[in-house]
């Protein structure tokens, strides 16, 4: 994990603000909208991918007006502590209940790579459910490696490294409520 | 999924690592595809893609150039496309990998990169008084395959071209690359 030399600093350390938190929670409720639409009739689990996806699965929920599940996976990153024991990655915590037969709905915060995403997709679908979809609050698709359609997006954003609304640099700026950017002396000076 | 080629940068090692992480598997540098002959017909120019990751068809060439220098790899892939279209290639950049390091906290691997040709500082220490364009070591376990272009994509032979990189021996590249790999993972286990 990244460790800051000094304390994060969420008014300077902030080049520029990508998406306003406006921005955000009007396409939360959009994104609610079509969910509510498009999964009228079924059993809809919603996946959180922790920790990132934590804020915008917490509004996507509660913008969705049909009766969902919810349920949170955490897979380990690499560059982590897993990648010096292992050297794999890991399930950090499985799901709670039993997806068999469900329709069920990733919900993350960013696809980068789409590294992680692709080996939760391969972990899921040996659970068997009904369907199984992604939802995104950001496609970053510059550094993608395996193509993945993304069945909701919220916003695609270019090559930056963006913090906030759950995202992190070094575990923090999380809860930062909007979409930034971070400045690269932040980074570089660690 | 790994069977821990020499691989010529440091960069392409941690690639690697990453990819062996989230259960991808890769081949490294396991087809060449002949981008340019000559009027007699002969390949003069190749072009054998670092990655190849064979679950999503895939090929994935990790440049650490100088973004000033990459104009002859952007040429070349270019070519490559226009020759093969059918074939996926994704180029990473200098500043894709070292944003993919930051991503991941390993900023001191992507910090220690430097040089003309994505070198760590202690590669380039060796290679102080190398042939400045080095022929890429593929790996020795086999021949590699020669991927040749659709006939209908197939250009005309074209001229050699102005530069050639110079030839070493067999032996003398066997030896720049055991001492490359060596110092591509005495950089790795520091970092």
């Amino acid at each position: 994990m990244t460790e800051l030399k000094r304390r994060p600093d969420l008014v300077h350390d902030v080049a520029e603000v990508l998406v306003t938190e406006e921005q955000i929670q009007a396409k939360v409720r959009e994104l609610g909208q079509r969910l509510a639409t498009d999964y009228a009739d079924t059993e809809l689990t919603l996946v959180s991918v922790l920790k990132g996806s934590l804020p915008f699965m917490a509004d996507l929920m509660r913008a969705i007006p049909i009766p969902v599940q919810i349920d949170l996976m955490e897979v380990s990153s690499y560059g982590g502590a897993t990648t010096e024991t292992s050297g794999l990655v890991r399930i950090l915590k499985d799901l709670s209940s039993s997806i068999a037969g469900r329709d069920v709905l990733i919900v993350e915060d960013i696809i980068d790579t789409g590294l992680t995403l692709n080996y939760l997709l391969r972990y899921l679908r040996g659970k068997n459910p009904r369907s199984l979809r992604i939802c995104a609050l950001l496609d970053k698709p510059a550094r993608r490696l395996v193509d993945i359609p993304i069945d909701y997006v919220g916003f695609t954003i270019p090559d930056q490294f963006v913090i906030g609304y759950g995202l992190d640099y070094g575990e923090f700026y999380r809860n930062l409520p909007f979409i930034g950017v971070l400045k690269p002396e932040v980074y570089e000076d660690r | 999924m790994s069977g821990q080629p020499r691989f010529a940068h440091a960069s392409e090692a941690e690639l690697a690592r990453i990819l062996d992480y989230y259960a991808v598997r890769w081949e490294y540098e396991p087809h060449t595809f002949p981008i340019q002959w000559n009027l007699d017909g002969a390949v003069v120019e190749s072009f054998s893609p670092d990655f190849y990751l064979p679950e999503l068809d895939l090929y994935v060439e990790l440049t650490t150039l100088k973004q000033s220098l990459v104009r002859r790899k952007n040429r070349k892939l270019r070519r490559l496309r226009e020759l093969y279209p059918d074939i996926r290639v994704k180029l990473f950049y200098g500043k894709d990998f070292k944003a993919l390091m930051l991503k991941y906290g390993r900023f001191d691997v992507a910090a220690s990169l430097s040089g003309l040709d994505g070198q760590t500082l202690a590669q380039e220490a060796l290679a102080a008084t190398a042939v400045a364009s080095e022929p890429r070591i593929a790996k020795d376990a086999g021949p590699v395959d020669v991927i040749a272009p659709s006939a209908a994509t197939a250009g005309e032979p074209t001229d050699p071209p102005a530069e050639r990189r110079q030839r070493l021996s067999r032996g003398m590249r066997r030896r720049r690359a055991r001492r490359t790999y060596r110092a591509a993972m005495l950089g790795l286990e520091a970092g």
